[in-house]
């Protein structure tokens, strides 16, 4: 039976990643990044969390995107974080991956956590051994999505909203279902789009490759489909979200969506990105997706019709308000990532030039 | 079983169903709050246990929940409502007069213009005998002359939902506080907001400089202390002077396209205008919370234009045939041929929420199955109509019309 082996380091180390913890239990990659600081001052006048109570927090995932900067929250108010990968990035050295099937079979014995944030659990599945070998779990804090809503013509989606069990996303829903049935003190967390630095999904960065190649921007049909993003720091003008939902009572058993203030359409959104990487006004190209055959790739990142959530019982029941608007939200993604040069995906403009070479672009 | 209860405060027990896209039993079918005419109230406050109430029987993400509102004698207020006499917010100072009328207030509304002319015989203007039976006093005259009009009674409150620019308002307000009026409230209009792309609108958000409606708003600032502003949308409700899901319903039941400018994408706001009643009628009954104010006066759901269009086809029960167009391309103008604006037009009803404790009730799904019941018992389904306009663009798009 797997363990989880956990270090205690003799002395504070600077923030490392301790790679002769690295296990290996059948193709699972187990990385942790155990830390032990000084209890920090909390941030703000509302901070909801008791900084006195350090809990032993245990993130699914957090290794790339989400975590990385929740972790680092998480530490600074002094508690201890393992994180725990069940995914194919890599953490400090290259690895071969793991599929989640594997990760069934995997029981997970730990020496104890009071709190689990699972940011990339998709499947029911993943989730059972972890409630199964924590009883006494505080709270479990899932990273959902606002894809499980049902499309509908009256938005936006609300909590109480109903959900689509066929959707891409019903893993995520059962994985809801799952933790109502199991009694533990559960909380959901229901993003839309997430962006910010760091981001491996190419939203942003799908923009940005554009406006520094001077290229057009093809969007679909209108462009008023409205879209929402949520920056990644979640941080608020009180607490960051996932840090408001900590220990909170009124966090228990609800379902929160998780996104920005404010919504954008496409049009919109590219000409944000363009004054966020401080870009002249883009050239907006419309056409009708049905009149090419992209095969498999993307021609576009987002879904092609109208999907936001709102985020006002988040606002209500927990006082959070989100930090960035959506031009200061994009200049943070821009500076501090693709603006210096880095990126996840090379730029293929492969449809790009499918739709400027035909030209059938739609008016506006 | 009711209970008297003894507190000097009003009570109020919230009976509302949010918006729900699943489909609900017609118990749950949303009604306009129960007024209770005053007289079926003792003069101590009344409150009504939770207990007898029935419960909802369907999922657990609906809840169900009545109110009745009755005001102790000690915050009754006396309020004045100026009305305009046409257009799309005349229901709004009908439905506010009920629900205070309802919650024990004392109500005049004086509506502009003659009570002998023609545009009384419209509604909501034909069914002013419901304030007037429920206990409320309904006056015409002109704005400019409002002192003379009500005859030196004063009031607690006034609601200017009349004017458009500053003329109009001035001698409202003017006169509201020369006679001691302690709270005005004025019915602007969310259309003053700078169009945008990322919506929704929200209160403090740019407006349009030029507006009238900003002249009024800042004018009001400056000269009264307690102050509430409503931006309001589109509304339906019985009693609407203006045309809103009829537009589609007298397409829908002829069997005929419903053309819709650009994508039908378009996001709108239609509220049933009981939400916004509630939401004055909260401001008139927190003057404190709500003082210094702009409240979106919407609900708190946005539809597109072609959600619009399938919406009042299921409630009708029929197919519908949506079409789209450019309007340039067609060579007419939209604002003619189509009646909500070609474009994003989308507020929410955030600092309602946040600061009044407002919640919407307004269910597209079940309140235009009313809607449609009463559209075909007055007979308009059977009317004969000319669509002219629609004909040119159909014309031009060459899509066949069943004869």
């Amino acid at each position: 039976m797997a363990k989880l082996v956990v270090l205690q380091p003799t002395k504070q180390p600077p923030i490392s990643l301790l790679s002769s913890s690295l296990s290996h239990f059948n193709g699972t990659k187990l990385s942790q990044i155990q830390y032990k600081r000084k209890v920090c001052q909390p941030k703000g006048a509302l901070h909801v969390v008791a900084a006195s109570s350090t809990k032993k927090i245990l993130i699914m995932g957090g290794t790339r995107f989400i975590g990385v900067f929740l972790s680092r929250l998480l530490v600074k108010e002094g508690h201890q974080v393992t994180l725990f990968t069940r995914g194919k990035a890599p953490v400090t050295q290259q690895l071969p991956g793991e599929s989640d099937s594997d990760y069934s079979d995997f029981k997970l014995s730990a020496e104890g956590y009071d709190v689990v944030y699972d940011i990339n659990g998709r499947e029911a599945v993943e989730v059972e051994p972890i409630l199964d070998a924590l009883p006494n779990l505080e709270q479990f804090i899932y990273c959902s999505s606002a894809g499980v809503y049902l499309k509908s013509d009256i938005l936006p989606h609300c909590e109480v909203d109903a959900v689509d069990p066929k959707s891409r996303h019903k893993g995520k829903l059962n994985t809801e279902s799952l933790l109502k049935t199991r009694g533990v003190n559960w909380t959901s967390l229901r993003p839309v789009y997430i962006y910010g630095p760091l981001n491996y999904n190419p939203v942003e960065e799908w923009f940005f490759h554009r406006l520094k190649a001077g290229r057009p921007i093809p969007i679909p049909n209108s462009g008023v489909q409205i879209t929402q993003l949520g920056h990644v720091k979640v941080s608020g003008t009180t607490a960051p979200l996932h840090m408001l939902v900590l220990g909170n009572e009124k966090a228990s058993k609800q379902v929160f969506n998780i996104s920005g203030e404010k919504y954008v359409t496409f049009d919109g959104l590219a000409k944000a990105c363009a004054k966020a990487g401080g870009f002249p006004e883009p050239e907006i190209v419309h056409y009708n997706p049905k009149e090419f055959d992209f095969g498999k790739k993307k021609a576009f990142p987002f879904r092609d019709q109208h999907f936001f959530a709102s985020v006002e019982k988040a606002k209500h029941v927990l006082g959070w308000k989100p930090e960035f608007n959506q031009v200061e939200g994009l200049a943070d993604s821009y500076n501090l990532d693709f603006g210096r040069g880095t990126y996840r995906k090379e730029a293929d403009f492969t449809t790009d030039d499918m739709i400027l070479n035909k030209s059938f672009a739609l008016q506006s | 079983m009711a209970a008297l209860a003894s507190s000097s405060s009003s009570s109020s027990l919230l009976f509302t169903t949010p918006p729900s896209k699943l489909p609900s039993p017609s118990s749950l079918c949303p009604f306009p709050r129960l007024s209770l005419p005053i007289s079926s109230f003792l003069s101590s406050p009344l409150s009504i246990s939770p207990s007898s109430l029935p419960y909802p029987t369907t999922s657990t993400r609906c809840f169900a929940s009545f109110t009745v509102r009755a005001a102790a004698a000690a915050d009754k207020k006396k309020v004045l409502i100026v009305n305009t006499n046409s257009g799309g917010h005349a229901v709004i100072g009908f439905y506010f007069a009920k629900e205070l009328l309802g919650s024990g207030h004392e109500v005049t509304v004086m509506t502009v213009g003659d009570e002998g002319s023609d545009k009384m015989k419209k509604p909501p203007f034909n069914r002013l005998s419901e304030i007037t039976s429920a206990g409320g006093k309904t006056l015409w005259g002109d704005p400019a002359n409002v002192g003379n009009v009500v005859a030196g009674t004063s009031f607690d409150v006034v609601l200017d939902n009349n004017g458009k620019d500053l003329d109009t308002v001035r001698p409202v307000v003017d006169w509201a506080k020369s006679s001691g009026v302690k709270q005005l409230l004025f019915i602007s209009s969310a259309g003053i907001y700078k169009p945008t792309d990322e919506p929704p609108h929200v209160e403090g958000d740019v407006v349009k400089a030029d507006a009238g409606h900003v002249g009024v708003e800042k004018y009001i600032a400056e000269v009264f202390i307690s102050w509430a502003i409503f931006r309001p949308q589109y509304m339906i409700g019985s009693g609407n002077n203006k045309d809103c899901e009829e537009w589609f319903f007298d397409r829908i039941v002829r069997n005929r396209p419903v053309p819709i400018p650009g994508s039908g994408m378009q996001l709108t706001n239609i509220a049933h205008v009981r939400d916004l009643s509630s939401m004055l009628t909260l401001a008139v009954e927190k003057p404190e919370a709500a003082s210094s104010n702009i409240f979106n006066c919407v609900s708190d759901h946005a539809v597109t234009l072609d959600g619009m269009a399938r919406l009042c086809a299921e409630a009708a029960g029929l197919p519908v045939e949506i079409v789209h167009y450019d309007p340039k391309a067609v060579g007419i103008d939209a604002k003619k041929a189509f009646p909500f604006r070609n474009m994003h037009f989308y507020a929410e009803p955030r600092a309602a929420k946040d600061i009044l404790g407002w919640e919407g009730t307004t269910n597209l799904p079940e309140d235009l199955k009313e809607r449609f019941e009463e559209y075909v018992k007055v007979g308009r389904d059977k009317k004969p109509m000319k669509f002219e306009i629609d004909d040119k663009i159909l014309e031009a798009l060459k899509v066949p019309v069943a004869v």
